[in-house]
Parts: C-alpha cells; sequence; structure tokens
C-alpha cells in the first residue's frame, strides 16, 4: 500500500514522508492553510479525486489552532484522503476551493456558520445551515459553547430570495410544512407561467444539532443516534459508525457479522427503492403500480419484522458485529420471500415503461447533465443515473462486499426515467447479492468484544454505500477517549444542488415527481 | 391497459380486518419491579433517560421508566443482571399527557446491607385514562362524528415516523377506511399529526400551522421525539424537545418510530373512537 503513497506525493509534487497511511484506506496529508487550494487542485487534475467531505475541528484545547479537514474520495488508489490545514483562531478564516470546487460550497458555508471561520475568497459566503433568525457569533460546534446554550431570535428581515422581474414572471413560495407526508423544507420557485426559471432551497428546518449530540453521548450510545440521522437510511448510518469505532478500536469484524451486515445493507436498499419507484409513480398519478409498490414494500418491512423484531432495521448493527443472528430456517423463509418478490418486482417495472402514459412524464423529465453531475460532486444513485461511476461497495468495499460478484448499474440519461431505472437494476443486483450471501453463510461469533475505552486523541473514517448514496462518519476523540468530534455526511448533503440543477426548464407540475426521483433526506442534510 | 386491469384482479384486496397486533416481535420494556433490585445497570444502559432512578427521601429509591422516551432499543433488556426486564408484544400505546406513559417504584434501602427492597408500585399523579378520554370527547363532541381530516406535521423527525404514517396508508392498513383523511392544509384539517423532537428552526412554522387549523384542532404528538425530545434531549439549542413544549398535546403514541397500528390506534382514540391503553402485556 506504500504504492499509494507515493502516487499520491508525486501527484502532489511533494515528499513521501508527508503523506502518511494511518489505516488501510485511510491516507493523511498534512498540509498549511495557503496550500490547501493548490493540494485541491492537484489531487482533482492528478488523481481523479472528488471530495466527499470538509469540515472543521475545534483543536484549540490542544494545539491552539482549528483544523480544516478535506476528505477526498481517490477512486483509482481505492482509497480516502484526507488533507488537513491549521486554522490560527486569531485570523478565522481558510481559503476556500469552492470557485474550483463547486462542491465545497455548502460545506465551506456551514463551517462558517457553525465553527466561524470564513472561507476566504467564496463567492457566495452567505449562511447555509443557520436561519436568519440566528444571531451573529453563535458557532455552535466550537468547544466553548454548551449545548443547553440558550440562543435568542434575532428580529428582523429575512434575507432576500433572488429576485425575479418581468411581465408575467412571479415566485411560487412552498413550503416548509408541504402537502404531503415529507419532511420540511422550504423551495422558492421563479416560474414564467408553467416553466420554472429557477428553483432555490432553504433547508435546515430539521437541524437537531446532532453532531452536537454526538458529543454529549458515551459513544456506545451514539451508535443508536445515527439511526437517527435519517431514519430511511438506520443501516447505512449506524454502520458507517459502527465502522469508524471498529477503525479506532483496531477490532476486526467477525465474518458471520460481515455477511449478515451486507444483508441488512442490502435489504434496506430493497424496501427504499421499492417504496421510491412507487413514489414516482403516485407523482405521476398511476395508481395500479403505486399501490403494487406500497404493498411488495410492507411485504419487505414485515418479513424484517418476523426476522429481526424491527420494521425499519433499526437495533440491527452493534459495534463490533451485528445483534441478530439469521438461522438457517430464517435465511430459507428469506431467500423464499425474495423469489417471489423478485417475480412481482418484474412485474411491476413492466407495468410501468410498457405504460406510454408513465414513460411520457418521465422521460427527459428533471435533467441533470453528466457535466453537472460531475462538477457538483453529486453521489450514489443521481450519480449513476446521470453516468458518474462510482460505488464505494465495489471500489472501497467495506464488509463481506470484497468476495461477492455484482454489477455497479449505470444509465446516462440523467432524467427521472434513469433515476426509476438505476434504482430497478440495483433491485436486481440486490437480489444477486443476497443469494450469494445467503447461500454461503460463515459460522462465526455475531460480534467482536469491543474494548472499554478507545484510544485517546486519535480519529477514524468510517464508510458504507447506503442506498441512496455514500454515507460518512469521521470520528476523533479527546484526551479520555471520549467523542471530541463526529462529522457526519449523508448523501444528500452533496445531492441537493444537484435537485437545483434538474429543475429549470421543467413546468412546476413536475417538480414533486422529479423531487422524488432524488428523495433525498431533508434530516440526513441538516441533521 | 389490459396488463394493469388484469393484475389489479390478480391481486384482490390485501386490506387486512384488523391490523395485526401479533406479527410485532418487540413493543416496550416491561420492568418486573419484584424481581427488581434496583441496581440502575438498566439507568445507564438507557441513551435516552427513559429509565432513572431517583432518592426521594433518606433509605428509599424510586426507578421509573417511560414509554415517552423509549427508543425501544433494548439495552435495558440485555442488560438487566436479574432478567427482570421483560419485552412485551404490544404496540397500540397511547395516552392523554406524558406522566400516564410512566410507571415508578419505589424501594427501601436496607440500611444494614445496602440492598434495595421492593416497596410498591406508585400511583402516577394527575387524571386517569378514562378521565381524561372523557375530557377530551368533551372537547370533540359532535363535531368530528366519524370523519377526521389529518395535517402532518414533521417538526424534526428523522423521517422514520414519517416512513410509518405513510405505510398506514397502504393497501394493508389503509387508514382512509376509518374516515381518517391525510389533507394538505392545516385549514382543512381537524388534528395534527406532529412528528420530532421540535427543532428551533421548525418552532415558528409549527405554532403557524396550529393557529391556521380550525378548532377543536387536536393534537397528536408521534414517536419518542415528539412525546419527549427522544434521543436529540430537550432543551437544547438546536430542539425544544417534545411537542407539548410548543402546543397542547391531545394524544401521545410513543414508540421509535410507532408501528402503522400503534399509530391508527393513537389516531381512534384522538377521535373518541377507542380509549387509550397505557400498560404494555408482557409475552
Amino acid at each position: 500500500m506504500t504504492s499509494n503513497v507515493a502516487t499520491v506525493a508525486a501527484a502532489l509534487q511533494i515528499a513521501d514522508s508527508a503523506v502518511r497511511e494511518v489505516r488501510a484506506g485511510e491516507l493523511l496529508l498534512d498540509v498549511n492553510t495557503v496550500a490547501l487550494r493548490v493540494a485541491a487542485d492537484r489531487i482533482v487534475s492528478g488523481l481523479d479525486g472528488r471530495l466527499f467531505s470538509l469540515f472543521a475541528s475545534d483543536e484549540r484545547s490542544t494545539t491552539g489552532r482549528f483544523l480544516v479537514h478535506h476528505l477526498w474520495l481517490l477512486p483509482r488508489l481505492r482509497t480516502f484522503l484526507r488533507v488537513t490545514a491549521p486554522v490560527d483562531p486569531a485570523k478565522s478564516s481558510f481559503p476556500s476551493i469552492t470557485t474550483t470546487h463547486t462542491a465545497a460550497n455548502w460545506f465551506e458555508r456551514e463551517v462558517m456558520d457553525v465553527f466561524g471561520l470564513k472561507p476566504e475568497g467564496h463567492p457566495n459566503p452567505t449562511r447555509v445551515a443557520l436561519h436568519d433568525d440566528w444571531p451573529d457569533g453563535v458557532w455552535t460546534l466550537r468547544k466553548d459553547f454548551a449545548d443547553n446554550t440558550e440562543v435568542p431570535r434575532v428580529p428582523g428581515d429575512f434575507h432576500p430570495f433572488r429576485p425575479v422581474t418581468g411581465e408575467g414572471v412571479f415566485q411560487v413560495p412552498v413550503g416548509p410544512v408541504h402537502a404531503g407526508v415529507i419532511e420540511p423544507g422550504h423551495f422558492r420557485f421563479g416560474v414564467a407561467g408553467e416553466p420554472v426559471l429557477y428553483l432555490q432551497l432553504r433547508l435546515f428546518y430539521v437541524h437537531k444539532g446532532t453532531e452536537k449530540r454526538f458529543e454529549r453521548l458515551p459513544w456506545r450510545h451514539g451508535l443508536l443516534l445515527a439511526e437517527s440521522i435519517s431514519g430511511d437510511t438506520a443501516v447505512g448510518h449506524s454502520l458507517a459508525y459502527a465502522h469508524a469505532i471498529e477503525r479506532l478500536a483496531g477490532v476486526t469484524v467477525p465474518a458471520r457479522a460481515r455477511g449478515l451486515r451486507v444483508v441488512l445493507l442490502e435489504l434496506e436498499r430493497i424496501y427504499n427503492h421499492t417504496a421510491d419507484i412507487g413514489a414516482i409513480a403516485t407523482d405521476v398519478a398511476f395508481t395500479v403500480p403505486a399501490s403494487r409498490a406500497q404493498a411488495l414494500r410492507e411485504g419487505l418491512v414485515r418479513l424484517q419484522d418476523q426476522l429481526f423484531g424491527t420494521r425499519l432495521l433499526r437495533g440491527t448493527i452493534a459495534l463490533g458485529g451485528v445483534k441478530r443472528d439469521l438461522s438457517p430456517e430464517a435465511c430459507d423463509v428469506l431467500g423464499a420471500h425474495l423469489r417471489v418478490f423478485e417475480r412481482e418486482f418484474d412485474d411491476l417495472i413492466t407495468l410501468l415503461i410498457d405504460a406510454g402514459t408513465f414513460t411520457d412524464r418521465v422521460d427527459g423529465t428533471g435533467i441533470l447533465s453528466n457535466q453537472a453531475a460531475r462538477d457538483l460532486g453529486i453521489v450514489g444513485i443521481a450519480a449513476r443515473a446521470s453516468g458518474v461511476d462510482g460505488d464505494l461497495r465495489r471500489d472501497h468495499p467495506h464488509d463481506a462486499y470484497d468476495g461477492l460478484r455484482f454489477e455497479v448499474p449505470i444509465e446516462d440519461g440523467g432524467d427521472v426515467r434513469a433515476r426509476l431505472m438505476v434504482r430497478a437494476r440495483e433491485v436486481e443486483q440486490s437480489l444477486v447479492i443476497l443469494h450469494q450471501v445467503l447461500r454461503a453463510m460463515p459460522d462465526s461469533p455475531l460480534a467482536a468484544p469491543i474494548p472499554k475505552e478507545l484510544p485517546a486523541r486519535s480519529s477514524a473514517l468510517g464508510w458504507a454505500e447506503a442506498w441512496r448514496g455514500p454515507c460518512t462518519h469521521w470520528i476523533a476523540t479527546d484526551d479520555r477517549g471520549e467523542i471530541a468530534r463526529v462529522k457526519v455526511t449523508d448523501p444528500s448533503f452533496l445531492n441537493w444542488p444537484g435537485l437545483v440543477h434538474a429543475v429549470p426548464g421543467n413546468i412546476v407540475p413536475d417538480f414533486p415527481v422529479i423531487n422524488k426521483s432524488f428523495n433525498l433526506s431533508y434530516s440526513g442534510n441538516d441533521r | 391497459m389490459f396488463r394493469i386491469i388484469s393484475k389489479s384482479l390478480k391481486t384482490g384486496v390485501l386490506t387486512e380486518v384488523s391490523p395485526p397486533a401479533a406479527q410485532a416481535s418487540f413493543g416496550f420494556p416491561v420492568i418486573d419491579f419484584r424481581r427488581c433490585t434496583a441496581c440502575e445497570e438498566c439507568v445507564r444502559s438507557c441513551p435516552t433517560g427513559a429509565i432513572y432512578a431517583e432518592a426521594p427521601e433518606p433509605g428509599r429509591t424510586t426507578l421509573s421508566l417511560s414509554y415517552a422516551s423509549c427508543i425501544q432499543c433494548r439495552e435495558c433488556v440485555n442488560g438487566c443482571p436479574e432478567q427482570a426486564i421483560g419485552v412485551s408484544t404490544d404496540v397500540e400505546i397511547a395516552a392523554y399527557n406524558r406522566q400516564q406513559l410512566e410507571q415508578t417504584a419505589s424501594f427501601d434501602i436496607d440500611p444494614a446491607t445496602g440492598r434495595n427492597a421492593f416497596r410498591q408500585v406508585e400511583v402516577q399523579p394527575g387524571p386517569s385514562l378514562s378521565e381524561s378520554a372523557a375530557r377530551l370527547r368533551a372537547r370533540i363532541r359532535g363535531r368530528l362524528g366519524r370523519s377526521l381530516h389529518v395535517r402532518q406535521v414533521d417538526a424534526g423527525s428523522c423521517n422514520a415516523c414519517e416512513l410509518e404514517i405513510t405505510a398506514t396508508m397502504n393497501p394493508f392498513y389503509d387508514l382512509e377506511r376509518f374516515g381518517i383523511h391525510l389533507v394538505a392544509s392545516p385549514r382543512h384539517a381537524d388534528l395534527l399529526l406532529v412528528t420530532g423532537p421540535v427543532t428551533r428552526n421548525m418552532e415558528i412554522a409549527l405554532r403557524r400551522t396550529y393557529e391556521a387549523a380550525p378548532e377543536p384542532r387536536v393534537v397528536v404528538a408521534v414517536g419518542a421525539c415528539g412525546c419527549s425530545g427522544g434521543i436529540f434531549g430537550e432543551g437544547t439549542y438546536a430542539a425544544v424537545g417534545g411537542v407539548d413544549r410548543v402546543l397542547p398535546v391531545d394524544v401521545y403514541i410513543p414508540g421509535c418510530p410507532p408501528r402503522p397500528q400503534a399509530i391508527l390506534n393513537g389516531l381512534l382514540v384522538a377521535m373518541g373512537v377507542r380509549e387509550a391503553r397505557v400498560r404494555a402485556v408482557q409475552k
């Protein structure tokens, strides 16, 4: 693996000794603040790096500095690279990379909001995480900010949305309380008659202070909080959290648990994809397949309840393994259910794509171009539907994925249909994966013992390719081995800007189906 | 077209006469206080403080379990050294206030050995279930009949509660046959179905939604977060906490997330059709 270190050092034109491999698949490079931009440029041009996260941490108690972290995925080298740079509290600013690397946009503004560190050279340094009624100078993730601080509301005007002018041109405000059973967020459409000119978002309505909460809870309980980052991704996020803790503690997960984790993650993928396909049908008023999809999803969720005692797969992942086993009979029950499901699912997809009334609504609707997806750093199903290849299960395998054969479906259309078809083909692949795992479930304990204490002043990255896309958790400990910082990146945070680019040019009535085809998590984004 | 009709006919009716309570393999923890020694192992294992101990006077200790904050993680069940905590299969739990979801037992501390001996299960202060039910019925009497229009408000949830609320509308549970409709505007709603630890950023929107709804505007809090703030806590800079910190709540539906049949049950309680039940029956 030292070849990775050399490759990275060569691409960045620095000495080999500057790059350290802290753990398998996790490279670390400390630079000074001015070198951040050059490093970012060279990582993208020389290593095809993709920005996966960008965040800060408050290290003032130990080094007297803040740290800014750029987390890159290097697909060719099958490794992550974290670039860190110290930030002087007296200056409280760091160089922005947003003008050249658009994916950094929201991340840098979030660092500004919650750490009070200014991204120098950011083209639009306005708030993203804090709403307008938050006072200035409230930096919630700094260590000297207590989580029970009462933050006063500041009266005054909300910062204006971009105005539209002209005859027949007007704005349509939607939310935060929506018409359906969905999460809150505010959408502002600028429209000329039916067609949308632009879409602006205001999110963070469900900001619950989750990252701060992790710092208050014992790390063993953090696993349960991770399940509540986004309720539909309970396995994905708890798995990413568990991976990070296990890497910190140097624990190897037993083979059976690795297999069962794959089963859980794939079941989560199938039930969510099925529900989404039904919801896309609902949003174009095609009720028969919508109802079929709901029934199929409920069948899966009930099976999960029967097998694991939980409908939405909560409380199944343990630190070091899994909490629930599957007996050989349970494996047979699951396998038999999946075979019936497969036939029914095929029927469902045929019902949909054979209906001209349906394809009329989804073909060419809400196109996210390949170029836009690349520039914005879109990940997961939304990226794969716009022809951007990438899947952590194949490229940076976790759990038992290394030994499994499966394909990563790619579609080129970038429209609602492409996102629907990526889901449909991923369900097929998930079934292939599940049958492989169920056929050869290894025998081993369900979980490896986890030490009583985590190493002090250490950090590790955990990741999992959940159904929506990659979830990453970066966990750092303080000098007592308790949690000092957890940075959670949900794929939604990277993908919301994609929706903004996919909507303009479409008509307002098509917005719900475009939004559903992305199905991004508000809670995962806002945390 | 032919394929659609044939699929509909082949599928038939999926709706269940009564939502199957038996299939729930885990409802809530049930403490057998007679076997409990108040060692407080469960207090330490509970991530949300749903189980807590207090010392009301010297020589006395109490142990309380509140379903309002229970996220059904089963840590207490697995961690109890006396195996005094069992699981219930019962999920159709609802209450008219937070206290009704709580159970407290007191223990005498033996000064010689320091061991705790079970004394009694305390009576919760506040109105009984039937008193609360009568009060709610009086408030909504004649106004709702058998029709209920519901506006769902996510005031900070992780979206798991939304998944289960959506499930109540699927062909198996078919909420609409009970006369319950989810409507798009609070102006059309008799009832607000509120989830989440109310966040600071949703507090104003939630109040406005409530003000937009016509009387008697029943409020139902859904999920551990809606009932108590859940794992996100109460009174943090970002989360206000349970819905009752912001609005008067008529019915609480605990669970993380509550299952569809629990949500259905809670809505029927809010309509005055059923009376709430707060004690889970142990398996």
